[in-house]
């Protein structure tokens, strides 16, 4: 870009470049290395892991080499193989639903010419809450003896019985696919917010002359030119969500039986309770190894703009 | 009624909706934290605590230590934040304002590292802490909270840098000022709302972080807010009362800070997009 002349041009009639490339280096390298040593260098030791049988001893952890078998037996076990389409069912509903609301509420408060500030700020409210504090309040609203959410549906008709929203498989799923919505659909809201403020209004000026319907200019002015931010906003929902574990491990612990274990919850729960960190490491890789995917995928698929950020 | 008059009352009727349930699981939330025993179990409930009471403020604190909790967090969090403040502005600096090669793949991979699931470095990191003798110590949480939540601040850090205008830094420059001087005495002065940003998103990331914790920091003396909630209900009866008494404790901070640096965090969200 044109104007962000880089420094080393600018700075070249006053000082060698050299001076500031190993000065660049000196101050880049301590938080770069941090992350190196603290990120990278422990998921590829993971993977190393994953080859392996680990022994926990008293005075550390003894490796002893088997190959894939980890990995041959977590893929026939059918508790991986449930919890790994739970994990994508689970994060392909969420976010889907999340980015229809969220869409829906963006705009709203676009259209909104008082008190906007003051949305926003509540929006933020569960975007900051503590995802324990949030399960702990929803087990609390879906209790089966004295839960406000049965009160409230019995008070208005439509249910003549309590139900124990967590206790069968199928309604714990919806129940915590709502507690995760409530909390994230702002996140995604204030995001498209902030997309649709940059839009030009005297593009929809124009339809509006040419008397385009709401739909037309929506799906022809709002959606195309938003583009780049609902990829963005969905690329982290999407690997934000792969690695649910804090709701299950509160909200319902996995059950009942294990219709809600995610894959970070088995993953967990195979390193530290039944102390398989060899196994544990494999499904966390396998876990890795298709976040990455997806979201090389959709880094391929928006290059330009995530290039552009960068850049 | 004109098509404007119409329109305006189905925005504020969406807005209302919206707002209700924004705010109605958190009411029901607070509003519980003050109920006695009986009224916490009745069906169906009341909308109201009635009669007030701080018995739950009182079990929580005395019964269940939760000032433990908060001290533990307040540490691991502050400390954190000021450690990913200074070494994001240096890399933030070096990655916006000088002639690093890579730094195009440098920033889109920091963008990577910034998302990844924490279960995938969970057991590698686990067996470092044992063998280093690191679980249950502050440490444990503080050198991987860091670690994690850099990526994104050096993000924001040189994005604000960028916007900074050059003039100054190259008066300094040629006075012989040296690159710490600049970036401490030009550069962060100038960029408090991008300080702002990043050090609302890191403390609140440390504020809400749950899986490391739970693992690496599990005796009750260093469990933080979030382990000490989610252990609360161990029992065969969940204290709601306590649990909500002590959320609503560790909800306030954040909540105030997060409304008072609204334009902050607002600008952190769409700037990166990331966490949520």
């Amino acid at each position: 870009m044109a104007i962000r002349v880089s420094l080393a041009h600018r700075m070249q009639r006053h000082r060698p470049t050299r001076y500031l490339v190993s000065q660049g280096w000196t101050f880049a390298l301590p938080g770069l290395l941090i992350i190196l040593a603290i990120t990278i260098f422990p998921v590829l030791y993971s993977i190393f892991v994953s080859f392996n049988h680990v022994a926990i001893t008293s005075s550390g952890f003894k490796l002893s080499w088997v190959g894939v078998r980890n990995y041959r037996t977590i893929f026939s076990n059918s508790l991986y193989q449930y919890s790994l389409v739970f994990t994508v069912i689970y994060t392909v509903v969420t976010v889907l639903v999340e980015l229809i609301l969220g869409m829906g509420v963006a705009l709203v408060l676009n259209a909104l010419s008082r008190g906007r500030g003051f949305m926003l700020a509540l929006l933020l409210l569960p975007w900051s809450l503590v995802t324990v504090i949030s399960a702990e309040m929803w087990s609390y609203i879906y209790n089966g003896v004295y839960g406000v959410l049965n009160a409230i549906l019995m008070g208005v008709g439509l249910l003549n019985h309590p139900v124990t929203w967590l206790g069968t498989p199928i309604l714990a799923i919806i129940s915590m696919m709502v507690a995760d919505i409530w909390k994230t659909t702002p996140f995604v809201a204030i995001i498209l917010l902030a997309g649709l403020q940059m839009i030009a209004g005297d593009l929809y000026e124009a339809a509006d002359i040419d008397g385009a319907s709401a739909g037309y200019k929506f799906w022809r002015i709002t959606v195309p030119l938003l583009r780049p931010t609902i990829a963005l906003s969905v690329l982290f929902r999407v690997l934000q969500a792969f690695g649910l574990f804090d709701l299950p491990f509160v909200l319902t612990g996995g059950g009942p039986g294990h219709a809600t274990e995610s894959l970070a919850l088995l993953g967990y729960q195979v390193m530290f309770q039944d102390l398989n960190m060899g196994r544990g490491a494999a499904i966390a890789a396998s876990t890795t190894l298709i976040v990455l995917l997806a979201s090389l995928v959709v880094l391929r698929v928006f290059r330009a703009q995530v290039e552009e950020g960068a850049s | 009624m004109n098509a404007k008059t119409v329109r305006r009352f189905w925005i504020g009727f969406w807005v209302i909706i919206v707002a209700l349930l924004t705010i109605a699981p958190l009411y029901w939330m607070i509003a519980t934290s003050f109920k006695n025993y009986f009224d916490l179990g009745a069906f169906p409930p009341n909308l109201f605590p009635n009669p007030v009471t701080l018995v739950n403020y009182q079990h929580a604190f005395r019964l269940y230590h939760f000032q433990i909790y908060i001290e533990n967090s307040m540490i691991v969090s502050v400390t954190t934040t000021l450690l990913v403040l200074f070494f994001g502005s240096l890399a933030g600096y070096a990655l916006g304002r000088l002639p690093i090669r890579g730094r195009k793949v440098i920033m889109v991979a920091l963008l990577m590292i910034s998302v990844f699931p924490e279960i995938a470095v969970i057991s590698p990191l686990y067996m470092i802490m044992r063998t280093l003798g690191w679980l249950n110590s502050y440490q444990a949480l503080i050198v991987p909270y860091t670690a994690f939540n850099l990526p994104f601040a050096i993000w924001i850090l040189r994005n604000y840098f960028l916007s900074i205008p050059y003039e100054m830094e190259e008066a300094a420059r040629i006075d012989g000022a040296s690159g710490w001087r600049i970036i401490f005495q030009v550069i962060l002065p100038q960029s408090t709302p991008g300080l702002f940003t990043a050090g609302v998103f890191t403390f609140t990331a440390a504020w809400t972080e749950f899986l490391m914790a739970l693992t690496f920091n599990s005796i009750p003396q260093f469990r933080t807010i979030p382990v000490g909630i989610a252990l609360f209900g161990a029992q065969f009866v969940i204290p709601y009362g306590t649990i909500f008494a002590a959320s609503t404790i560790a909800v306030l901070p954040i909540a105030f800070g997060v409304i008072i640096f609204r334009r902050a965090v607002v600008s952190g969200l769409t700037q990166g997009a990331v966490k949520g």
